[in-house]
């Protein structure tokens, strides 16, 4: 048996523990967390294909938008699956204890990169996998495709993950090989990143015809770069409507370019990790000892803070100071909020504001809905898991002279108040870039707070309520009963507190639904979420002060 | 078997290992001990090719760990003080990875687990996952893994972390009959009283630099005392 035949079999093995590990589970279990993921599943197939149906009545402009938004699902899927494979790239090949044991194994460096490569480009792709099913089956379904389309789909789906994980595996190889840790260095890097993005920004000016009524570019100003010839998620749209089409020899031909563009880029991550990863290896476990770290971090906020109790002060000065020093964790909030605030900011350079109250107000909606659903997930990866993740480390917590009614108050209002100071922010941008009026500007602040709130409550009380001190890793408390619980329950708190002001609003605007109706309309919804915020912020945080308290370490 | 020359490691301004040479031959059981940051632990990782050496070679047997990396591992197992484990792995499925990764194809593969598990007292414990045995369990599971490819040097950071007293007497028996077959151990700790009993000769490190060396009879002759290791280590290693 070959090493690398040795590490296949380990990870069957493993799949095939786990495998009777979730046969030994509850069956509520099991079924809730199979029954969420179905859900979540056909909740995104019935909004593609209404967003289909929605572009198909638009007649002319609809249609070539529906065909190279295909090519656009593609480039945005690629884009985040290249982020993601990065940051797994980056986790798995030099922070993994794996990686430290295999090292005094006698493998060569080729296999042990080829396999971490590997590796990380499974981990990451699942979402892209959740994804992208929903879409193109919805996209199918809209279009009348055959039987085959889903096989074509998978065909070119298969090495487009590892074309993303290859270009994910070199950026994350050549910047820890190469790249200075000087502070100075990276600051100046920010700076050039963040000028170049707001000068782009400020640039970008679409094509505008004045005398369309609609003008592609206008609303979809990423459709050009998407159906480039030489972009891979060309390829994979083309290619796949070539197939499907009956278009064969075309069809094979992107594939065939996809294939060997990838074969050569996984060619070049062995070739880049055989020479390079034991070097790049080498400044990563030198890394802790030459940074020359303060020993204090934010000593002045230290200070800033004296006006709270002692107790309060230093776990709120501790979880700071952990959060910073986790590079994981701060990127992962960095890029979401970071993304988003860019797509706000570009709003008058795409003229959205300009557009009819109609449109401004379902972007409004729509910026709602993903400001709160990237607080949602936010919350189920860092605000659920930080009292597991407390973990060996919780007597100290458990042993101080305070309760436990303080520690998880504090926990809650720690991370309440980042996401309300984030999301309100980010609403309030996006509400000032649309020009949008001062009711609905404070409405989507407004529902951004109460978002936020919530979802700190909810995340801090079940996490409180499914505590696991015994599991180190995030992932496995997370993906845990207790972890899909919290995201169904927060998922489903914004979308009820979302969807009676999208309702009415739409009425407005569509409908004539004015005057006195529309106001009492506004206060009953406003009345339902003050209710529905209230309940859901006092009982999972009574319920995990119980748990807390009652429970035996 | 094991051969040091001149070796230094330094982290930013700090020199962890300062100038080591040292020689270890086979069918010996050397000691290390030092104080917390004397540079025991950098000096194990850069034997087994974890951290590369600033300047000077290893070699372990008659490879250099730094251009034969792969043939010196092949005859080199190791423990470290915090060990990797697969949570999700029974220990018959674990050893057979190692196995596979040090390539063993001898045919009695299954009865040689068996006898192992047998011999450190995992045998109920083979079906379980290894994630769910105890800190002892896992410690012996580790050693059997170490020792089924039969390396020729083994090195072991800190043996007897978390054991009963059961365990570390198996451990320790275990150690000196392999090293009665002509293996090369050498492991650090922080229990002299361990490398008193057990210890053909004894290396002291503080502040990266050798400042003593030989058998225990030979460093109560050398610093002049009578009494135990722990005398000596402590007048050695004591701030001036």
């Amino acid at each position: 048996m070959t090493p690398l035949t040795a590490i296949w079999m380990k990870d069957f093995f493993v799949l095939r523990n786990l495998r009777r590990m979730l046969q030994r589970e509850s069956v509520f279990k099991v079924t809730f967390i199979l029954l969420f993921a179905t859900g979540m599943m056909g909740g995104f197939f019935a909004m593609f294909l209404s967003g289909f149906r929605f572009l198909s009545e638009m007649g002319g402009g609809g249609f070539m938008i529906t065909h190279r938004l295909f090519a656009l699902f593609f480039l945005g899927l690629g884009l985040m699956l290249l982020m993601s494979n990065v940051i797994t790239s980056y986790a798995t090949i030099f922070k993994s204890r794996e990686t430290l044991f295999l090292l005094t194994a006698p493998l060569d460096t080729r296999t042990l990169i080829t396999y971490k490569f590997i590796e990380s480009s499974l981990l990451s792709s699942w979402a892209f996998f959740f994804l992208m099913v929903p879409y193109t089956a919805a996209y199918a379904w809209h279009a009348h495709l055959g039987i085959l389309f889903p096989v074509w789909t998978f065909l070119f789906a298969a090495p487009f993950v590892l074309l993303c994980g290859g270009i994910g595996a070199l950026i994350a190889l050549t910047a820890v090989r190469w790249f200075p840790r000087n502070r100075i260095f990276w600051a100046i890097m920010a700076g050039l990143v963040l000028g170049a993005t707001v000068y782009g920004i400020v640039q970008i000016r679409p094509v505008m015809n004045e005398n369309a009524s609609f003008v592609l570019n206008r609303l979809l100003p990423g459709l050009q770069l998407a159906s480039h010839p030489l972009m891979p998620n060309n390829w994979v749209a083309e290619g796949i409507m070539a197939l499907t089409s009956g278009q064969w020899s075309r069809g094979l031909l992107l594939w065939l370019v996809l294939a060997t563009n990838t074969a050569v880029l996984m060619l070049l991550v062995q070739w880049l990790g055989d020479g390079q990863f034991y070097n790049a290896f080498q400044r990563v476990a030198g890394a802790a000892d030459l940074r020359r770290r303060p020993a204090e971090l934010l000593s002045g906020l230290d200070k800033s803070l004296a006006f709270l109790p002692h107790d309060i002060r230093g776990m709120v000065m501790k979880d700071i100071r952990s959060f910073l020093r986790d590079p994981m964790q701060w990127s992962q909030a960095l890029i979401f909020f970071g993304l988003l605030a860019i797509y706000f900011s570009s709003f008058r350079s795409f003229h959205y504001n300009e557009m009819p109250d109609l449109w401004r107000n379902l972007i409004v909606f729509l910026n709602i809905f993903s400001v709160s659903s990237v607080i949602c997930s936010l919350a189920a990866r860092f605000v659920y898991p930080q009292l597991s993740l407390e973990g060996h480390s919780f007597w100290i917590l458990g042993l101080a002279p305070t309760g436990m009614r303080r520690i998880l108050l504090t926990k809650f209002f720690l991370a309440a108040l980042a996401m309300v100071a984030v999301s309100a922010g980010l609403m309030g941008l996006a509400a000032w870039m649309l020009q949008a009026g001062w009711a609905l500007t404070a409405l989507s602040v407004g529902l951004a707070i109460a978002v936020s709130l919530s979802t700190a409550a909810l995340s801090t009380g079940l996490g409180a309520i499914f505590i696991d001190l015994k599991q180190p890793n995030p992932a496995a408390i997370i993906s845990g009963f207790g972890g899909t619980m919290n995201l169904v329950f927060t998922l489903g708190f914004m979308l009820s507190v979302i969807l009676p002001f999208g309702l009415i609003w739409h009425w407005h605007v569509t409908s004539g639904f004015n005057g006195t109706p529309f106001h009492q309309a506004n206060i009953a919804a406003t009345l339902w979420v003050v209710l529905l915020s209230s309940a859901t912020i006092s009982i999972p945080l009574w319920l995990g002060i119980r748990s807390l308290k009652h429970r035996e370490y | 078997m094991i051969n040091i020359r001149n070796l230094n490691k330094h982290f930013g301004a700090v020199q962890a290992v300062n100038d080591l040479s040292l020689s270890i031959p086979a069918g010996e059981l050397f000691c290390f001990l030092g104080p917390n940051g004397a540079g025991k632990t950098t000096t194990i990782k850069m034997l087994t090719g974890l951290l590369r050496p600033d300047s000077g070679t290893i070699k372990i047997g008659e490879f250099d760990i730094q251009t034969q990396p792969v043939e010196a591992k092949r005859i080199m197992g190791y423990i470290p003080d915090m060990p990797f484990l697969y949570e999700k792995l029974t220990p018959v499925e674990f050893l057979k990875f190692v196995a596979g990764l040090y390539n063993i194809n001898r045919p009695d593969l299954n009865d040689h687990i068996e006898a192992s598990l047998r011999q450190f007292g995992l045998q109920e414990a083979r079906n379980a996952l290894i994630g769910e045995l105890s800190h002892g369990m896992r410690q012996r599971l580790l050693y059997i893994g170490t020792f089924i490819h039969n390396p020729r040097v083994v090195l072991i950071d800190e043996p007897l972390i978390g054991l009963d007293p059961h365990s570390i007497r198996m451990i320790k028996d275990l150690l000196r009959a392999k090293v009665r077959d002509g293996m090369t151990i050498l492991l650090t700790t922080h229990i002299l009283a361990l490398a008193q009993d057990i210890a053909d000769r004894i290396g002291i490190i503080s502040g990266g630099q050798l400042i003593a060396l030989g058998k225990m009879s030979e460093l109560q002759t050398q610093f002049g005392s009578n009494g135990t290791l722990e005398d000596i280590f402590l007048k050695l290693t004591s701030a001036p």
